[in-house]
């Protein structure tokens, strides 16, 4: 998962055809749709490597 | 995951000043120090602070470097990326303190703005989409897809925000008449058609934060009942028009254009046109012409483009500043937003700061700071220790402000009855050295050749106008011209067609009105008495530091100077044609003026 366009695994179901009202809320604290670590440390994989500083995130 | 991150502003004027070359210095640098994975770049948009760019930002630790060229980067590669030391002669140096600054909140600059429109600008990397999510970015869009549209009109109408394009009306009030006019189509229209002479607000906006215009787009598509957008742009932003491009394609790949936004049932279109770059498309009429192919002039109102707009549909214009404002309205809340600014005037306003201050540059202020902080604060006074003089407000078409009105408050209606105006947010600081006639002149040419000549009342008035003016800086002035442009100004101003006519007579109103001696002493004395209207100047040579080098005799192209080799000269006033050529060539500083 490079972007948070990129799915985390088989459940995450956010496509042209079928688009996920939660797909903003999941990008900052997802999954939502669904549980595993995993899935929430690829997020946040994305998260760490893009806040460059501590006020980054309090906006 | 990076150890640090390198911030270089990327904004069209720190460009031009050299930041493709920092950051062609600073990856080959990485890589010869195999530290490519270790930090990461970001090329942002403008940080605001043109007059030291480029800047070179380095985070977590937010060391703040300026003016930094390619040569620089070795050592700061060197010193602060692997050393961990920070290179203290490249820090801002507070001229009022005479010490090093490392944060940039530590520097006036920025201390005194309120940067909610700008808050992504000099931050984040405006082409990736991640980021402005990360930054809230679409959850604006995202409460206003389970809202009501007629709940999320009366949020913005709420919140009291006025258009930041000019006029200053009430945003909400505009959405509300296009979400009332029932037709199964309608249009948002984004008017990105900067014209003012320097500024560069809305350019700066969709350089460093394309995403949160789009999202004021969609919400306000949402709103009134819309599915499809025009961003009307001009053609001279290559940068901006790149980035929103990006941004465009990016917001489709996310879902947040296109069909069912969000899972909502919401569909959109963006779709950008360019401009070619004349003044009046600003105007919102003419802007709907030109995008319909036609010659881009304005047409009288009623009816308003809420009520048949592009291609005769209800359409809503806002202008870049406004909608990047719509996003925080939605996510924070209208309270949260009125709860910033005056009474009359909500929320914060961008100005584009030049002319003779010595911080030029981008700020975002609260409504009701005074002209005062933003000259002398943010501004950090006028150049070279010289006095300040006025500042023009408000683009070709304001006003000059002078020194008594150092302490008004800066929002539309302090504006308004000052005789000056908010308009998009051009502020042009003037010195001492400046004629107040021939700056009414210098913006009543530009408002004049910008006239697109529909209505009579602008096309003849500005030239009448302008010839009087040039007439007064050349020394040509006559009893009741004065009155006369008062006349003039106060009929083009009551019955132009567009808002170009209506405010072009502003600055020969307000010079007139604040400045009245310098016209007087134009007229009655012949005499310029900021020495700059050439024609009205006498040049002499001071014999004591003349030396005779026969310089400016050389160059004097009316063979006005006399005078033997190594002797004092001499200027024949009689043929003195009064061009400056001898004072610009003299090396002794002995041609003087008076």
């Amino acid at each position: 998962m490079e972007k948070f366009i990129d799915h985390c695994c088989e459940k995450c179901f956010n496509s042209e055809e079928e688009r996920c009202d939660q797909f903003v809320e999941c990008c900052l604290s997802g999954p939502l749709c669904h549980e595993n670590e995993e899935c929430a440390a690829m997020r946040q994989a994305i998260i760490e490597k893009l806040a460059h500083s501590p006020g980054y995130l309090k906006h | 995951m990076y150890e640090k991150h390198v911030l270089i502003c990327a904004g069209t004027g720190c460009i031009s000043s050299g930041a493709i070359e920092v950051q062609d210095a600073l990856e080959a640098e990485l890589k010869k120090h195999n530290m490519q994975n270790k930090v990461r770049i970001i090329m942002s948009g403008c940080h605001g602070f043109c007059e030291k760019g480029p800047l070179f930002i380095v985070f977590p630790e937010d060391i703040f470097y300026c003016e930094i060229t390619a040569e620089d980067v070795p050592e700061l590669v060197e010193e602060h990326l692997i050393k961990g030391n920070i290179v203290d002669r490249l820090l801002y140096l507070d001229p009022t303190t005479g010490q090093r600054v490392t944060s940039h909140e530590d520097i006036l600059f920025y201390s005194k703005q309120n940067r909610l429109v700008l808050r992504n600008c000099g931050v984040i990397d405006p082409e990736n989409i991640d980021e402005y999510i990360l930054r809230g970015g679409y959850l604006g869009l995202k409460r206003a897809l389970t809202m009501d549209p007629f709940d999320v009109v009366g949020e913005v109408k709420k919140s009291g925000l006025r258009g930041r394009g000019g006029a200053g009306f009430s945003t909400g009030m505009k959405w509300e008449f296009a979400f009332n006019s029932q037709n199964n189509k309608k249009y948002v229209v984004c008017n990105a058609d900067e014209g003012d002479p320097g500024a560069f607000m809305d350019r700066s906006v969709l350089e460093g934060d394309p995403h949160a215009v789009l999202e004021g787009i969609l919400i306000a598509g949402q709103a009134i009942g819309s599915d499809e957008a025009y961003v009307y742009v001009r053609a001279e932003y290559p940068l901006a028009i790149r980035r929103l491009r990006t941004a465009i394609e990016q917001a489709e790949e996310y879902g947040m254009i296109g069909e069912n936004i969000l899972n909502s049932g919401f569909n959109f279109k963006v779709n950008i046109k360019e401009g070619a770059g004349a003044f009046v498309c600003g105007e919102e009429t003419a802007l709907l012409a030109s995008i319909e192919g036609e010659r881009g002039m304005p047409r009288p109102r009623p009816p308003f483009p809420a009520v048949k707009g592009l291609w005769g549909k209800p359409t809503c214009i806002n202008n870049v500043e406004t909608l990047a404002n719509v996003p925080l309205i939605l996510r924070r809340g209208a309270d949260w937003f009125s709860s910033v600014g005056t009474e009359g005037s909500k929320g914060t306003k961008i100005f584009a700061l030049t002319g003779k201050v010595n911080n030029t540059g981008l700020c975002e202020v609260a409504m009701g700071i005074t002209i005062r902080e933003i000259v002398f604060d943010i501004g950090g006074g006028i150049r070279e220790g010289k006095k300040y003089k006025a500042v023009q407000i408000g683009g070709p078409s304001g006003g000059c402000m002078p020194e008594s009105h150092l302490d008004l408050p800066v929002d539309f209606d302090s504006l308004t009855a000052a005789g000056a105006m908010m308009g998009s947010g051009g502020m042009v600081v003037m010195d001492e050295e400046t004629c107040m006639v021939d700056l009414a002149r210098y913006f009543l040419a530009f408002t004049q050749n910008e006239s697109c000549g529909k209505c009579t009342p602008c096309r003849e008035g500005t030239k009448r106008m302008l010839e009087t003016l040039e007439r007064i800086t050349q020394g040509k002035g006559q009893e009741g011209d004065i009155e006369l442009l008062e006349k003039i100004a106060t009929t083009v101003k009551d019955s132009s067609l567009c808002g170009l006519g209506q405010t072009a007579p502003n600055p020969v109103l307000t010079t007139v009105r604040y400045f009245k001696d310098e016209y007087e002493a134009h007229i009655f004395d012949r005499r310029c008495p900021a020495g700059q209207c050439k024609e009205l100047l006498t040049y002499y040579i001071d014999e004591e530091l003349c030396t005779g080098c026969r310089a400016c005799k050389k160059v004097c192209p009316a063979d006005a100077i006399e005078g033997e080799k190594k002797e004092p000269h001499v200027i024949i006033q009689e043929k003195c044609i009064a061009c400056g050529a001898c004072l610009e060539r003299c090396k002794f500083d002995a041609v003087k003026t008076k």
